[in-house]
């Protein structure tokens, strides 16, 4: 059962729901972890955040109409409730804005997964500055290499909004790991 | 990578590289976690919607009763006030009255409340002889004296 279609008529009968849904997570339990790890930085965050989307893709799969490919539709519930986690994190805090940025570099810092060298971390850190609107998108199109008109599914906005987004995402990129990589000692 | 109208910046000539791993064996026992995490999700909506259900009403049945509190008590309540207003109004109009009266009855002084009270008689005065006058300012006789002897 790997194919979408298979494992959605699956998902519809009661005797075979909990198996086909098994073979969703194991479908993408990997590639939805990314791409929330990506937006959230921590691992232990982003497990928390995993969890929460399966379990409401599993309470909303009823209700999928298969108006988008099953792909888009997970991307999209992984999205909303990374950045919903991000919101609940501000709001407990109170923090503003720059603070968000700040509490995603802090996190960055102090995760114990983290196995990239200084020039990655930089990049990392570069990314983590960005407006949540342009780091989705940048993560979207630099590490996983999503297109355009899908992006513009999972999240909502029009194709020319994406790609003005995804260049400012790249001139600031570039600005702060431009200023910061002379500093990485060789 | 970069569109096709913009330089490419430096950064991107390096190949992307994820540099976060995952705790060792973390994706092997996820789908179990997730399904056990599923089914107390869905444990505890069921008890929470079963005290709902049980609760749907006794909440009912409060709702009515502030309904109807608000609906009935609220204009009785108005009218209520309206009366007690009203008799406190005629209260205090009484009470005016007899101050008034009281402050009449201070000011007026003894021989006034005699004539007051004798007016509807024959006025004394009228049938006083002026020899009687000048004999009673002669005597030494006190007014309720005098005013026995004109009586008689």
């Amino acid at each position: 059962m790997t194919n979408d279609q298979q494992i959605l008529d699956s998902l519809k009968d009661p005797s075979t729901k909990e198996l086909a849904f098994r073979h969703l997570v194991s479908k993408y339990k990997e590639r939805l972890y990314w791409h929330i790890r990506k937006i959230v930085l921590n691992h232990d965050d982003t497990d928390d955040v995993l969890q929460n989307t399966f379990i409401k893709i599993w309470n909303g799969i009823d209700s999928f109409r298969a108006e988008s490919s099953l792909f888009t539709w997970l991307y999209r519930i992984a999205t909303n409730e990374s950045i919903t986690f991000l919101n609940q994190r501000k709001r407990r805090t109170m923090t503003s804005l720059n603070d968000e940025n700040q509490y995603l570099i802090d996190n960055l810092e102090s995760d114990p997964y983290f196995d990239g060298d200084k020039w990655q971390m930089i990049l990392q850190k570069a990314i983590a500055t960005l407006p949540e609107k342009q780091r989705l998108v940048f993560n979207l199109k630099y590490f996983e290499e999503i297109k355009y008109e899908e992006m513009s599914k999972i999240l909502e906005t029009s194709v020319g909004a994406l790609k003005a987004s995804y260049h400012h995402a790249v001139k600031k990129v570039e600005e702060y790991v431009k200023s910061h990589e002379t500093r990485i000692e060789p | 990578m970069y569109e096709k109208d913009h330089k490419e910046p430096d950064f991107m000539k390096r190949p992307p590289k994820n540099p976060f791993r995952t705790p060792d064996s973390y994706f092997e026992s996820l789908e179990d976690r997730i399904m056990v995490n599923i089914k107390n999700t869905t444990k505890k909506k069921s008890s929470s919607s079963a005290i709902i259900r049980f609760l749907k009403p006794a909440l009912g049945i409060a709702a009515s009763i502030t309904l109807v509190y608000m609906l009935a008590y609220n204009p009785i309540n108005k009218f209520l006030q309206k009366g007690t207003a009203k008799t406190e109004l005629t209260d205090t109009a009484g009470t005016d009255l007899l101050n008034n009266y009281s402050i009449n009855l201070a000011s007026i002084d003894d021989n006034s409340l005699i004539n007051a009270i004798f007016t509807d008689e024959t006025n004394i005065f009228a049938e006083t002889n002026p020899d009687e006058f000048l004999a009673y300012l002669s005597t030494d006789m006190n007014d309720v004296e005098i005013y026995s002897e004109i009586q008689n």
